[in-house]
């Protein structure tokens, strides 16, 4: 039989036990605001050392990563600097067109990303930017391949991401040839369906082929317009006469992106081109090269002007002399003819007939 | 200094080094939804050498922790962990876990529970659901349980499930 000490242990712990559920099950029913309350309020005190920690264990980590990366694009470049220059400055064009930071033109705040251990880890991110950053709630969060989700609270040193893993995530998005628009959102029509996103509200009569690249159109004053959301992998469902669900591939992870950049221009920017399309990158590149071309034909025909201006001018100054020689040569009095030399006399023509 | 104070400055002393490993050296390990969760371990061995109270108070604290950092559901974590360290406290009076072996797979069986009790509470798809509990959480437990066993084999001398005799 257990003894009265024990007795009020055990119903202590079990106290102590129901009391801490209790607070758990009011804090997962509790609004949603509370808790991003409490949790602003605990990492910005308490938990705030430790976030630094981790953000500058992320840094290490990441910057391993990106030493790396430069080390192997200076071995590159140098490689390519043995080229043409006309392959260099080609080179130099996509490499700004592929590098993100130097596509946005809007003002952005790049951010490591603090994974978490925990299973839902990727429906919502801690970044190590917040308010002292410049970085505030709803602000637009991409990756180099597209868009991540939003800022939902922003603290002072750290902010928590919405991603578009989040059941309660939407965007206005179109597709990439504009013929059709709807709203994207997480995909929560089981086993097939996790882990994507669904393309809604497309009309009916808009049909959009697998494969085509669905980028967010701006409409909410959220999400600027141009993001890449997925791409169109299929269709989901349809009722008849109303709208098709298409299923979307998302352009970005956001449980394996290591670091993010925070869009902090104002709303209605346009990110169109900051994530050229592949056809538009076609486009730009051969854009590019013909621009490589006109300029050196247009090098070649100034050369080519150049040389036949010269000869014209040569040719030129040639016959202006030849035609001064001519009438300097005019200019100067003939000599008188010599007098005619006199003839010896000759017999009378009488005289021969005599 | 007595025996019993000086165990409890060797646990808050891993305890304290796990806290560490957690923020400092995990995000250096790879993938976050498989590399070791140290602050399980920790909830984990402070519960067995506790009471049943103390395990469900400190699992409440890790899980509010884990809920400000990782805000999906904000109280899914606290419930979970709650639920994790009462039941890793009386699991040791049940099981008499003296054996590392068993310690280490206390931890990973705490682990998957704690997953499964975070994603019901957080309302997860049927699909996450299954993908996160016979893929994620496995492997994850795996990790977590053979750090727990490093750990036991450093700290064996202080770290003696069995203290109180």
């Amino acid at each position: 039989m257990a003894s009265t000490s024990e007795r009020s242990f055990t119903r202590r712990d079990t106290v102590t036990f129901l009391a801490c559920v209790g607070l758990s099950v009011v804090a997962l029913f509790s609004p949603e605001r509370w808790g991003q309350g409490v949790s602003d309020a605990l990492r910005n005190s308490v938990l705030a050392p430790l976030v630094w920690l981790q953000a500058r264990a992320e840094e290490g980590r990441t910057s391993r990563a990106r030493l790396k990366a430069i080390t192997i694009q200076r071995d590159s470049a140098a490689y390519l600097a043995q080229g043409v220059p006309s392959l260099m400055a080609e080179n130099e064009r996509l490499r700004g067109l592929l590098s993100l930071s130097r596509r946005v033109s809007s003002p952005y705040v790049a951010a490591e990303v603090m994974h978490q251990a925990q299973a839902t880890d990727g429906r919502t991110l801690l970044i190590d930017v917040g308010r002292d950053d410049l970085v505030s709630e709803f602000d637009p969060v991409v990756a180099p391949e597209g868009l991540i989700g939003m800022v939902l609270t922003a603290g002072r040193h750290s902010s928590v991401v919405m991603t578009w893993a989040h059941p309660e995530f939407r965007v206005a998005a179109y597709t990439v040839s504009g013929n059709a628009s709807g709203v994207a959102a997480p995909s929560l029509s089981g086993l097939a369906g996790e882990g994507a996103l669904e393309f809604r509200g497309v009309p009916y009569r808009d049909s959009v082929p697998a494969g085509t690249l669905v980028l967010s159109s701006g409409l909410g004053g959220v999400y600027p317009k141009g993001i890449p959301v997925g791409t169109v992998t299929g269709v989901v469902r349809e009722q008849a006469g109303w709208e098709r669900v298409y299923r979307l591939l998302p352009a970005a992870n956001p449980g394996a992106v290591a670091h993010v950049m925070v869009l902090v221009s104002p709303p209605g920017a346009s990110m169109e081109r900051a994530f050229p399309s592949d056809s538009a990158l076609q486009a730009m590149r051969l854009d590019s090269i013909a621009k490589v071309r006109q300029a050196d034909s247009i090098a070649t025909a100034r050369a080519e002007a150049a040389k036949a201006a010269a000869a014209a001018k040569a040719a030129a100054a040639a016959k202006a002399a030849a035609a001064a020689k001519a009438a300097a040569a005019r200019a100067t009095p003939r000599p008188a003819p010599p007098p005619p030399v006199a003839a010896p006399p000759t017999p009378a023509a009488g005289d021969s007939a005599r | 200094m007595n025996v019993s104070r000086a165990n409890r400055v060797q646990l808050v002393l891993v305890m304290g080094l796990l806290v560490l490993l957690h923020f400092y050296l995990r995000p250096r390990l790879g993938s976050a939804r498989v590399s070791p969760d140290f602050l399980l371990i920790a909830l984990v061995f402070f519960a067995m050498r506790s009471g049943p109270g103390a395990g469900a108070l400190a699992g409440f604290v890790v899980g509010i922790v884990n809920d400000a950092l990782t805000p999906a559901a904000f109280g899914a974590g606290a419930l979970a962990h709650t639920v994790v360290g009462y039941l890793a406290a009386w699991g040791r009076a049940v099981f008499f876990a003296d054996n590392l072996l068993v310690n280490a797979a206390f931890v990973a069986v705490a682990l998957w529970v704690r997953d499964l009790i975070l994603l019901l509470a957080s309302g997860t798809g049927q699909g996450s659901l299954l993908v996160e509990l016979t893929l994620n959480s496995p492997l994850q437990a795996l990790s977590t349980a053979g750090f727990a066993l490093v750990v036991l084999a450093a700290f064996r001398e202080w770290f003696a499930i069995r203290l109180d005799t």
